[in-house]
Order: C-alpha cells, then sequence, then structure tokens
C-alpha cells in the first residue's frame, strides 16, 4: 500500500531566505529577522563611534565623521534607514496581531471562509506599499544631500 | 511564565524604540527632507552641535531611554534567534548570561562617555 506522506514544511536553515509553501507573511518575517540582525550590526558599529572614538576628542570625531561621508557609508545608512522603517512598521502590524487589536469580529468558519491570515491581507499589502514609499522619499534626502 | 514578561517587554519597547529612534533618525539622516519642510537643523553631526545636545538634559536622557530600551530590544531579539535551535539548558543560560553581560557593558560604556565628555 503507498504511503501518504505528510506534506514537508521543515525548511531548515534554507528557511532564512525561502518561505517553502508559505506567503507572504512569511517573507515578511524572514525580512524582520534579517533587518534585524543588520540594524544590530549597526547598532554596534554606531556604539563603536559614539564611545570609543567620541571620548577621544574633536579631532577623532571630526576624523570619523569624514570617513562616514564616503559614498559606501552613505549607502550602507540608506539601506539602515530602510531597515529601521520596515522593522518599526512590519512591528507595529505584529503587536496588532500578537494583541488583537483592530482585528475585526470574528466570523464563524462557514465554507467558503477565508484564514485569519487572507483577511488581513490587503491590509498587509498597504502596508508594504507604505514601506516602499517612504524607501523612495528616502531617495530624495540622498540625492539632495549629496552622496 | 517569566518568557511571557520578556516577550511582552519586546513588545513595549518595540513601540518605545519606533517613536524614540524615529526622532533619531529624522533628525540625524533625514537633514534634506527636514528642509523640505523648512526646519533647518545645521550640521547635526558637528562636535559643536553634538556637544551642545548632550549637555542639555532633555536630549541626554531621551539618549539614555533610548539606548536602555534598544540594547534590550536588540539584544532579546538576537537571543530569540539563537536559542531558536533549541540548544540545551547550559548553553540556554550561557547564551543568556553572555548577551547580558554584553548590554551591562554597552550601556555603562554609552552613559559614561557623554559624561566624561561633560566633566572634561
Amino acid at each position: 500500500m503507498r504511503q501518504i506522506q505528510p506534506r514537508q514544511n521543515y525548511l531548515g536553515p534554507g528557511g532564512w531566505v525561502w518561505a517553502g509553501k508559505y506567503k507572504l507573511e512569511r517573507y515578511l518575517y524572514l525580512l524582520h529577522r534579517i533587518t534585524g540582525l543588520g540594524i544590530l550590526l549597526f547598532l554596534i558599529i554606531h556604539l563603536c563611534m559614539t564611545t570609543v572614538f567620541r571620548i577621544q576628542g574633536q579631532d577623532v570625531w571630526e576624523a570619523t565623521i569624514a570617513l562616514l561621508r564616503n559614498p559606501w557609508f552613505k549607502v550602507g545608512e540608506y539601506l539602515v534607514c530602510v531597515a529601521f522603517v520596515y522593522h518599526a512598521l512590519n512591528g507595529l502590524r505584529l503587536i496588532l496581531q500578537e494583541l488583537g487589536l483592530a482585528m475585526g469580529r470574528p466570523t464563524p468558519p462557514i465554507y467558503p471562509y477565508k484564514d485569519a491570515l487572507r483577511k488581513k491581507r490587503p491590509w498587509t499589502i498597504a502596508l508594504v506599499a507604505v514601506i516602499a514609499i517612504l524607501a523612495l522619499v528616502f531617495v530624495y534626502d540622498f540625492i539632495v544631500g549629496g552622496w | 511564565m517569566r518568557n511571557t514578561y520578556v516577550w511582552f517587554l519586546q513588545l513595549v519597547t518595540g513601540v518605545l524604540i519606533a517613536v524614540l529612534l524615529g526622532i533619531h533618525v529624522v533628525i540625524m539622516h533625514l537633514d534634506a527632507i527636514l528642509g523640505f519642510f523648512g526646519v533647518d537643523m545645521a550640521e547635526v553631526t558637528s562636535w559643536e552641535s553634538m556637544i551642545g545636545r548632550a549637555i542639555q538634559g532633555v536630549w541626554a536622557s531621551l539618549y539614555i531611554a533610548l539606548l536602555a530600551v534598544v540594547l534590550y530590544h536588540a539584544l532579546n531579539g538576537l537571543r530569540g534567534i539563537i536559542l531558536e535551535s533549541t540548544p540545551s539548558a547550559t548553553t540556554e543560560r550561557i547564551v543568556t548570561w553572555v548577551i547580558i553581560a554584553f548590554g551591562i557593558i554597552a550601556f555603562i560604556g554609552g552613559t559614561y562617555v557623554p559624561v566624561a565628555l561633560l566633566a572634561s
């Protein structure tokens, strides 16, 4: 007799970049984690700059600021800004979900019904659009402010 | 039960960071957009501007509060990612204490330096 295998849903380390059968929200979760780690990396560099370098006085501070005017650091700064906006807005979405706020009334699961994620998906997509718009707005700052 | 409180604090610090770090990011990095709305911050990263903010009690306390909540949120998030691989109870305890020690060192460093600069 043919064995029916359960659908494989364990993604292992590949689950860090690939969401398998899961949909948009899982990719948002992956990005949430990656942006979180990226911001943590920035935080460590930022703390080094504002402690170890700043304590050495004005000259070292100004040399550090001059170093950070490098275009590559500007690109990194932009990425950190976008990562922060993403992490913040997606995090607020997750908090609302966690606490069950602004979720609408529960409906009886009578076929055909939408699951909880599908019901919220228009709002989720709207949130992604807002983040994308903010990311574009931030480009304005880097164009006007110079590289 | 204890993890519930740790996680709830993660949510609370998340909201606080969204506000405090939002202010910080807009002032520090989005000077052109602020200029678009008619606010001119003029060289926020210069030494004089930085010291000028550091000697004001409001800014200093905002920065220290931001440092505390950011360190909690970031290091607790990192701990969650590390502990996701379900290590043994001993490893879990080691990871937790290493992260707490790192957080305390970073907090002391981050608050000591502005105070030392004021004294000099």
